[in-house]
């Protein structure tokens, strides 16, 4: 089968996107249920980018901190956004579109620094 | 053999020697056939001086330098009669040369002659063979006749260039002799020439000539001083130990073990031993740097002789080096001899190292001494070989090591220092044989810290100086004694008897005795006298001694002149009644010489009452401790006003005490240590009230004076702190009112910050006691204050505390101390309000949640809270309602911490203000705990996801993924 797509930007113009990989979870807290819309979930930093590949990089999630650096894939990943299209009565219903190209990833492997400096609070948070 | 080869000075002046000797040959007879008058003697040089023949110019010329050093010669000597002094005023008269040189050239011509059976009574007359060798002058050489008989025969004879000189060249390089025989034979030489000198002074012409001439007169002690070992005068034992002690040093020094006491030496000493005093033996003379150095000839010679006998002496050395690599230096690096002034220590301490070859270097206290000073000083001496012809090894002597003070200190410093250093090297004995040898030793010791290697001499006067403290520890002492006054009196007489000034034997000890053996003061004082013509006076002779040297005593000496009562003078007391004022000015000035009035009033005050004196009714004891007082006080008015002048009043209170106790009997006498000993034990009781008051609470302490305290509140205080109504039982038996008490007793001693602490009994005390129980410790007050109280055979009123008490003690104080803290902490931070019960629950606000927090409501969080209610109690009194019911309503936890064991005598327990507080301050909490609750949850909210860490967890299974599953 073959999908056509369509880029708008085009080629090399294409907007850089790149994939946070975690060991781990990212969870809410429990209080907070499932309303998690609008939440913030970290803050990620780039500390030192001097070299392209090799960048390292802090991504602060609740009370840790990880640390991470870039890889770049072996094989570029491509971000799409499927469309419906019924406007000029063609026949095809939806169509995909390019909205990024993925080339590297974040890879935070480490174990979480925690960043906690007041024992009580987190005593209390764990219960 | 080079030095055997005469240099050509000497051929030319042997030469005419020989041609004089042969001339003479003929006043030979004539002197014979006149007689030994001095007069027809004379006559004869007189004849010979009208005829000039060539020859007496020649000799004048040459016999220029000889003169003098003849002369010089005899300034050594001990001349035997009167004549010295005119003899050597003459000393430049260059005319009548010729005639002093003959005389000699008789005798050496008369032997040299047939005609020996002439030569003999001429020889005998003047002692040349002699059954005393102390008869004899110049050198001597013992001969044992056939039958037994010991004489002793003059060593005399001009023949330089005769029998003797073939000996010479005949000798081996390693001398029988103790001296090479050219040694010997100059020596002769120079003592023909002193009697040459001696005899032409006795013609009558110089006699008028000479007794004007006295300006520069050698001072006897100079001129007397012991030129050789046996001659001195100091203790023999002294002596031979010193000696004993140098000797030591030789295997080191000169590298040689086998060198032993020389046999003239040895001899000698015999002889020392047996005759007290002899004359002056030409032993050593040659050794002398003065005449060396004014006789070109003689110095060349000397200089030969040096060189072969050092050539011999490291041939020796590397020979026993190599066999013996083990060096035995003497224990003790350095020698410190002490005694009182002109005992001769200086003197024994050049003899003795110039007998045993050493080069003697001198610091004296008018040397710059400070510590670099000496120490460049005795690193010369310890490695520099010296420039010198005659490399004699040197020997440190440093005079008056106790002189000055800060300097002299230097100096002991520095020997310690080397001293130390050896210590450390002693570890390498190997290495110590290389670095006595001198020249190789400068490469290794420049590395290394310098050690002693060379024989260090100190003398001093006190040995107890304090900074000679640490010397006296390293160094081998040697004090002197005072020689018996006969042997100084036979000394000075012998000397009067050479200058022909007239004594007695009573005067002579007489001034002995009043300067105490100081030979040096006696001999300057008769020199004085000699010179002024005055005789000696026997009743005067205080006031004619002069020269004595300046010393201050010891403390001791001092306490020990006060308090023991002078035999000598007592006798004299009775005969004559004015010697009793002599004692007290010699008291006067004995107390007043040595200054510290202070330390002498205390040596006093702590030694008399050991006295064994005779005192019924107790009065003396009460005059003497009243004079004390009277001393005391002025002391002290002297440090206010500083008016040290009023201090010449100290004397006379120490006389008068001494007049009141002083025994016959000798005083066992201390040092006085009480003084200090109470005053650090002051300083320490002081220093401890004042950390104690620092540590009370301010609002107490600033009414409490450690004066007052110790003068009067330590003993009510002490009772205080002991009450005796608490029984020792556990706290949960105690009735009300003791448990009251005792909360009062731990709140006095809290705020009063005393507690029980541990303290371990002395050990043997503890060992004795308990022997099973090794750790046994007692629980004492903590600033102890009870020591205060404490004082020999007195039993303080208050009763200590059983132990278990004590113990209970302990820890109601500590909980308490460490409530209080807590409290002034959070006081601290609060404002002072107004209201106290509303800053109690303020603070219980802030308090208690924290342990609220903690649910468990463990015990040790209980507690605390439980201390922070008793705590409570104290700031607020007034409220106390409701106090029953809240104590039902409350969980027993915090009243089961004060009895743990029996909760149901607690729920009844009226334990009130706690309760009511708890109960206020878990009101409190809860509110408090809502707010906090809040405040968490906002923080949380800022967080809102979490990260989990999956750690190490993989399924290790890669599964396909279709871009189907991606696009949902």
């Amino acid at each position: 089968m073959q999908i056509r797509i369509r880029c708008n930007c085009g080629e090399g113009a294409c907007a850089e996107w790149a994939i946070v990989e975690l060991q781990g979870v990212v969870e809410p807290q429990p209080s907070i249920g499932d309303q998690i819309q609008g939440l913030e979930i970290g803050r990620l930093c780039c500390t030192s980018s001097s070299s392209s590949s090799q960048g390292s990089y802090t991504f602060t999630v609740g009370y840790h901190e990880l640390t991470g650096s870039r890889v770049s894939l072996k094989k570029p990943l491509l971000v799409l956004k499927k469309m419906k299209a019924a406007v000029d009565g063609d026949e095809r219903g939806t169509e995909l579109e390019v909205i990024g190209i993925i080339r590297h990833k974040i890879l935070f492997k480490s174990r979480p620094k925690a960043l906690i400096s007041r024992p009580q609070i987190k005593e209390k948070k764990m219960s | 053999m080079e030095m055997d080869i005469p240099a050509p000075e000497e051929l030319e002046w042997l030469e005419t020697n020989a041609l004089f000797s042969e001339e003479e040959d003929y006043t030979v007879v004539e002197e014979v056939a006149g007689g030994d008058q001095a007069e027809d003697l004379t006559e004869v040089f007189r004849r010979k001086a009208s005829d000039p023949p060539t020859t007496i110019e020649i000799q004048t010329s040459k016999k220029r330098p000889r003169e003098k050093e003849a002369a010089a010669a005899l300034e050594g000597v001990l001349a035997d009669d009167e004549r010295g002094v005119r003899r050597r005023a003459s000393g430049d008269d260059s005319d009548e040369e010729w005639l002093r040189y003959s005389p000699p050239k008789d005798v050496a011509a008369a032997d040299a002659t047939p005609e020996r059976d002439v030569a003999v009574p001429d020889v005998a007359e003047e002692k040349f063979i002699s059954r005393f060798a102390s008869e004899i002058e110049g050198g001597s050489m013992p001969v044992t006749g056939p039958c037994g008989d010991r004489v002793y025969a003059k060593m005399s004879s001009g023949e330089m260039g005769g029998t003797q000189r073939k000996l010479i060249r005949e000798k081996p390089a390693n001398y029988l002799l103790s001296e090479p025989i050219s040694i010997l034979s100059r020596r002769v030489e120079q003592d023909a020439l002193a009697k040459a000198l001696q005899t032409s002074f006795d013609s009558p012409i110089h006699q008028t000539h000479s007794t004007s001439q006295t300006v520069n007169e050698q001072l006897w002690v100079e001129k007397y001083a012991p030129k050789s070992f046996t001659e001195l005068l100091s203790d023999e034992q002294t002596n031979r130990e010193v000696l004993l002690w140098l000797k030591q040093w030789d295997s080191s020094v000169f590298g040689s073990q086998i060198r032993a006491t020389t046999d003239d030496v040895l001899s000698a000493l015999r002889r020392h031993s047996s005759v007290q005093h002899q004359k002056f033996s030409n032993l050593k003379s040659f050794f002398g740097t003065k005449r060396g150095a004014l006789f070109s000839n003689q110095n060349f010679k000397s200089s030969d002789v040096f060189d072969r006998e050092n050539n011999n002496l490291k041939g020796v050395s590397e020979l026993s080096s190599r066999k013996s690599p083990v060096n035995h230096l003497p224990e003790q690096k350095v020698l410190l001899l002490c005694g009182p002034p002109g005992l001769g220590k200086t003197t024994l301490a050049h003899v003795a190292a110039k007998h045993c070859g050493y080069r003697v270097v001198e610091i004296n206290a008018s040397d710059d001494r400070s510590t670099s000073m000496i120490e460049s000083k005795i690193l010369d001496v310890v490695q520099m070989n010296s420039v010198m012809p005659d490399s004699k090894p040197k020997c440190l002597v440093i005079d008056e090591i106790d002189g000055a003070l800060g300097e002299g200190k230097g100096a002991v410093e520095v020997i310690l220092k080397m001293w130390a250093a050896e210590k450390k090297s002693i570890a390498d004995k190997g290495n110590a044989t290389q670095e006595a040898q001198p020249g190789k030793a400068s490469s290794r010791k420049g590395r290394k810290a310098v050690a002693l290697s060379r024989p260090v001499i100190c003398i001093c006067n006190d040995l107890y100086a304090p900074a000679l403290r640490p010397l006296r520890q390293v160094a081998k002492v040697h004090t002197f004694v005072q020689p018996t006054v006969n042997r100084v009196v036979n000394r000075l007489k012998y000397i009067c008897k050479k200058e022909g000034f007239k004594t007695s034997t009573i005067a002579l000890s007489a001034l002995a005795e009043y300067t105490e053996c100081d030979i040096r003061s006696c001999l300057n004082t008769l020199q004085f006298l000699n010179k002024k013509k005055e005789a000696l006076n026997i009743l005067e002779v205080g006031s004619q001694v002069v020269g004595r040297k300046d010393m201050s005593r010891s403390a001791f000496d001092v306490w020990k002149e006060i308090l023991q009562k002078r035999k000598l003078k007592c006798e004299k007391k009775s005969m004559s009644g004015c010697s009793g004022h002599g004692d007290f000015d010699y008291l006067y000035s004995l107390i007043s010489n040595r200054g510290e009035y202070e330390l002498t009033v205390d040596g006093i005050y702590e030694n008399l009452l050991h006295l064994p004196y005779h005192d019924p009714l107790m009065q003396k004891t009460v005059k003497c401790l009243d004079i004390l007082g009277v001393s005391d006080s002025l002391l002290q008015y002297v440090m206010r006003t500083q008016q040290m002048s009023l201090h010449v009043h100290q004397p006379p209170i120490a006389i008068t005490i001494s007049r009141l106790v002083a025994q016959v009997e000798k005083p066992n006498i201390e040092w006085p240590k009480t003084f200090q000993r109470y005053r650090v034990m002051l300083m320490e009781k002081k220093d401890l009230l004042k950390t104690w008051q620092n540590k009370i609470v301010p609002s107490i302490s600033r009414h409490l004076s450690i004066k007052s305290f110790v003068q009067d509140v330590v003993s009510p205080f002490l009772h205080i702190l002991t009450p005796p109504i608490l029984r020792p039982v556990a706290l949960h038996l105690q009735s009300e009112k003791e448990k009251d008490d005792l909360a009062q007793l731990v709140d006095t001693m809290v705020s009063y910050s005393v507690t029980y602490k541990n303290s371990k009994p002395e050990p043997s005390q503890k060992a004795h006691k308990y022997g099973a129980v090794p750790d046994a410790s007692v629980l004492c007050l903590d600033p102890s204050i009870d020591d205060f109280v404490k004082f020999k055979d007195y039993q303080s009123e208050h009763c200590g505390l059983s132990a278990a008490m004590r113990q209970v003690l302990v820890h109601e104080v500590d909980k308490q101390r460490i409530l209080r803290e807590s409290t002034g902490r959070s006081m601290n931070l609060t404002d002072e309000s107004s209201s106290v019960k509303q800053a109690s629950a303020t603070i219980n606000a802030e308090v208690i949640p924290m342990i609220n927090m903690t649910e468990s409501s463990s015990v040790d969080g209980s507690n605390k809270l439980n201390a922070a209610l008793i705590q409570r109690q104290e700031i607020s009194k007034d409220a106390s309602k409701t106090s029953s019911e809240v104590n039902k309503k409350l969980p027993t936890s915090g009243v089961n911490l004060r009895s743990p064991g029996n909760p149901k005598k607690s729920s009844g327990h009226p334990s009130g203000f706690f309760d009511r507080f708890r109960k206020e301050g878990s009101k409190d909490s809860m509110v408090s705990g809502d707010a906090l609750q809040k405040a968490a949850t906002t923080e949380r909210d800022a967080r809102p996801l979490l990260f989990k860490y999956n750690e190490g967890f993989t399924n290790a299974v890669k599964r396909p993924v279709r871009i189907r599953d991606l696009l949902i």
